[in-house]
C-alpha cells in the first residue's frame, strides 16, 4: 500500500514537467530529425521524403560555407579578443574591495540586457550621420572622416563582432575570475618565495592552473558564437551581400521567407552538429589537466 | 601564518607598482566602455529628436519626459509591456512549481531510470532554440496557439525547465534529511512534506532561479519573433526591434531611447541587488553545460 502510495507520488510530482518538457522540446528536437529528411514547403500533402539530399544541397551551397565562415572568424578573432582581455581585467581585478567588486558587477551588464538593446545600442554607435564612433573620430580633427560601418563590406564584419565581444566579455571575466580565486593562496606564496612573480608567474603558475576554466570558456564562447542570431539580425540582417550573413541568420531566411522547411530544418541539425563536433574537438584538445587536478 | 609574514615584508618594487597602476587604469577603462553607452542611452531619453540628430554627445537642454509618455501610447511600448509582464509572470507561476516537484523528486526519490530522466533535463542546456525552431513553429499551428501569449508560454516554461531543474536539483539534494523524516514519522504524506516542510526550505534557491529566468524570460527574442507575428501580441524586445525598423521613416528618436530605458532598466535594477547570487547561477550553469 505503501509503496504504491509513494510510486504515484513520484509520477504525479514528475507528470506536468515531464509533459511540458516532452511536448514542446523533446518532440520537437526529434521531429527536426525528421524534417531534415523532407523536401517540404509547409503544405502537408507536398511531403516527399528526400533522404540526405538536403544535405547534399547544404554542402554544396556556397551561402552557407559562407555563413559558416563568418561563424568561425568571430570564434576565431572576437573568440582570442575576448579571452585575452577577459584573462587581463580579471587577473587585474583580483582583490576584493568594494570598487573592484563594483567594477565587476558592472561588466555584467551587457550581458543581462536584452540582445534587442544590445543590437541597437551599437547601430547607434556605427550610425554614419548620428553615429557616436564616426561623430568622436570627426570631432577628434578628422572631419572628411566617413566610414559607413555597417553598410561597407569591409568593415561590417568586424564592427558586428566587435558588438559581440563587448557583450560577451563580462561573462569571462566572471569565469576567469572565479578560476583565479580557486587557486590556492599557499600555490601562488609558494611560487614568490621561489622567486617567480610578474608575467614569469602567470605562466608558469597561474595560467596552468585556469585549465579547466579556460576549456569552459573555449567551449562556451563557440557554442555562443555559432549561435549568433539576434545580433546579426538586427544590426544588419546579414548584409551587405551577405557579408556578415552567419549560420542562423541564413537558417531564419530559409525558413520563414523562402519557406523552405526542409532545408532550413537541415541547415539546423549541420548547425547542432557543427557545434557539437568543435566543443567535442576542444575537449580533445583540453583532455590531458597538466596540473593533475580533477576538471 | 610564516609564508603571509615573509609576504608582507616583501615591499613591492617599481616595476610592479606601474604594472598595479596600469592594471588599474585598464580596468577601469573598460568598465567605463561598458557603463558610458547605457547612460548615454539614458540621458539621451531625456533629448528632443533634433538635439539626438544635431549633437548625439550633447546633454539635453531640457529634461523631456514626454517622450516617455509618447513611448508608452504612440509608440504601444505600454501595451507591449504588459505583454511582456504578463507572459514572464504567467511562465514562472506555472515553471517554478512543476520545475520544483520534478526536482524534489529527481533529488530525493531514485527510481530506476531516474538518472536518464535527470539526464534527457539536462540535455534540454545543450540543445540550441533554432534547431526546434520549425518543428516548433507547425507544432503551435497545429496546436491552436500560434500568435498567442498562452503558446509562447507554454514554449517558455519548457525551454527554461532544464536549467530550472538544474539548480532545484542541486539545491534539494542539499538539504538535511532529519526534516523530512521527522515530518514522516508524525504521519506526514510525501507530498505534506514537500509543500509544507521541502518547499519552503528551498526558498532562496526558488528565488535565485525566479530572478534568473525572470531576466531571461524578459529580455527573450528569438522565439518570439518566430512565434508572435501579430502587433498586438508583441513582447517587449519585439515592439523595441520594430520600432527601430519604423523610426528611420518616422523619427521620433526620443521615444525610441525612451523605449530602451523602458526594456533595460527592470532588468539592471533586478540583476544588481541581486548580482552575487546570479553571478552564483551562472557559474554554476557554465560548468555544467
Amino acid at each position: 500500500m505503501k509503496r504504491r502510495g509513494r510510486t504515484l507520488f513520484v509520477a504525479s510530482f514528475l507528470a506536468p514537467a515531464v509533459a511540458v518538457y516532452g511536448l514542446f522540446v523533446c518532440w520537437p528536437v526529434l521531429q527536426a530529425f525528421q524534417f531534415s529528411m523532407f523536401r517540404w514547403k509547409g503544405i502537408s500533402e507536398n511531403k516527399t521524403f528526400v533522404g540526405l539530399e538536403n544535405f547534399q544541397r547544404l554542402v554544396e551551397d556556397k551561402f552557407f560555407w559562407q555563413a559558416l565562415e563568418h561563424n568561425l572568424w568571430i570564434v576565431g578573432v572576437g573568440g582570442s579578443i575576448t579571452m585575452a582581455l577577459a584573462l587581463a581585467i580579471s587577473h587585474a581585478l583580483q582583490d576584493q574591495s568594494r570598487f573592484t567588486r563594483f567594477l565587476r558587477g558592472t561588466y555584467l551588464f551587457p550581458h543581462i540586457v536584452s540582445m534587442v538593446v544590445v543590437a541597437i545600442l551599437w547601430m547607434f554607435v556605427y550610425n554614419p550621420s548620428i553615429g557616436l564612433l564616426t561623430q568622436s573620430i570627426q570631432k577628434m580633427g578628422f572631419s572628411d572622416f566617413n566610414v559607413t560601418w555597417l553598410a561597407d563590406p569591409k568593415t561590417a564584419l568586424p564592427a558586428v563582432s566587435a558588438a559581440f565581444v563587448w557583450y560577451a566579455i563580462g561573462f569571462y571575466v566572471m569565469l576567469f575570475a572565479a578560476g583565479l580565486k580557486a587557486i590556492s593562496k599557499d600555490v601562488e606564496e609558494a611560487a614568490e618565495l621561489d622567486g617567480a612573480r610578474g608575467l614569469r608567474k602567470f605562466w608558469r603558475v597561474t595560467w596552468p592552473l585556469l585549465w579547466s576554466v579556460k576549456r569552459v570558456a573555449v567551449i562556451h564562447f563557440i557554442i555562443s558564437a555559432l549561435n549568433i542570431f539576434a545580433l546579426v539580425f538586427l544590426m544588419t540582417d546579414g548584409g551587405p551581400d551577405r557579408k556578415t550573413e552567419v549560420m542562423l541568420t541564413y537558417l531564419y531566411e530559409q525558413a520563414f521567407e523562402n519557406s523552405q522547411y526542409g532545408y532550413s530544418t537541415a541547415l539546423a541539425v549541420a548547425n547542432f552538429a557543427i557545434v557539437m563536433a568543435l566543443s567535442a574537438f576542444v575537449m580533445f584538445v583540453f583532455r590531458k589537466d597538466p596540473t593533475g587536478a580533477r576538471a | 601564518m610564516n609564508v603571509r609574514k615573509a609576504r608582507r615584508r616583501k615591499s613591492p618594487s617599481g616595476v610592479e607598482a606601474v604594472t598595479a597602476l596600469v592594471g588599474r587604469a585598464f580596468v577601469v577603462l573598460f568598465a567605463l566602455t561598458v557603463l558610458l553607452p547605457f547612460l548615454w542611452v539614458i540621458y539621451t531619453s531625456f533629448k528632443s529628436g533634433h538635439e539626438i540628430t544635431s549633437s548625439p554627445w550633447g546633454i539635453p537642454a531640457t529634461l523631456r519626459w514626454e517622450n516617455f509618455s509618447n513611448a508608452w501610447q504612440k509608440a504601444s511600448i505600454g501595451q507591449y509591456f504588459l505583454n511582456s509582464f504578463l507572459v514572464t509572470v504567467a511562465t514562472l507561476a506555472i515553471l517554478i512549481p512543476i520545475g520544483a516537484m520534478a526536482a524534489y523528486v529527481l533529488a530525493r526519490y531514485p527510481f530506476r531510470g531516474s538518472q536518464i530522466l535527470y539526464g534527457t533535463f539536462l540535455s534540454g542546456m545543450m540543445f540550441p532554440i533554432f534547431l526546434t525552431i520549425v518543428p516548433l513553429f507547425f507544432l503551435m499551428n497545429d496546436l491552436g496557439l500560434m500568435d498567442t501569449l498562452t503558446g509562447l508560454v507554454a514554449v517558455y516554461v519548457a525551454f527554461s525547465l532544464p536549467f530550472t531543474v538544474f539548480v532545484l536539483t542541486g539545491f534539494f539534494q542539499t538539504l538535511p534529511d532529519d526534516l523530512a523524516e521527522a515530518a514522516m514519522i508524525d504521519g506526514c504524506g510525501d507530498a505534506r512534506v514537500f509543500w509544507k516542510v521541502m518547499l519552503p526550505l528551498a526558498r532562496p534557491g526558488l528565488v535565485v532561479v525566479g530572478i534568473f529566468n525572470a531576466i531571461g524570460l524578459w529580455n527573450e527574442y528569438s522565439l518570439a519573433l518566430v512565434l508572435i507575428p501579430s502587433e498586438e501580441n508583441r513582447t517587449l524586445p519585439l515592439g523595441i526591434a520594430n520600432l527601430v525598423m519604423v523610426q528611420h521613416y518616422q523619427s521620433d528618436w526620443g521615444a525610441l531611447f525612451a523605449g530602451l530605458v523602458i526594456v533595460m532598466i527592470p532588468v539592471m535594477v533586478l540583476y544588481w541587488l541581486f548580482r552575487d547570487k546570479i553571478h552564483e547561477t551562472m557559474l554554476a550553469g557554465a560548468i555544467k553545460g
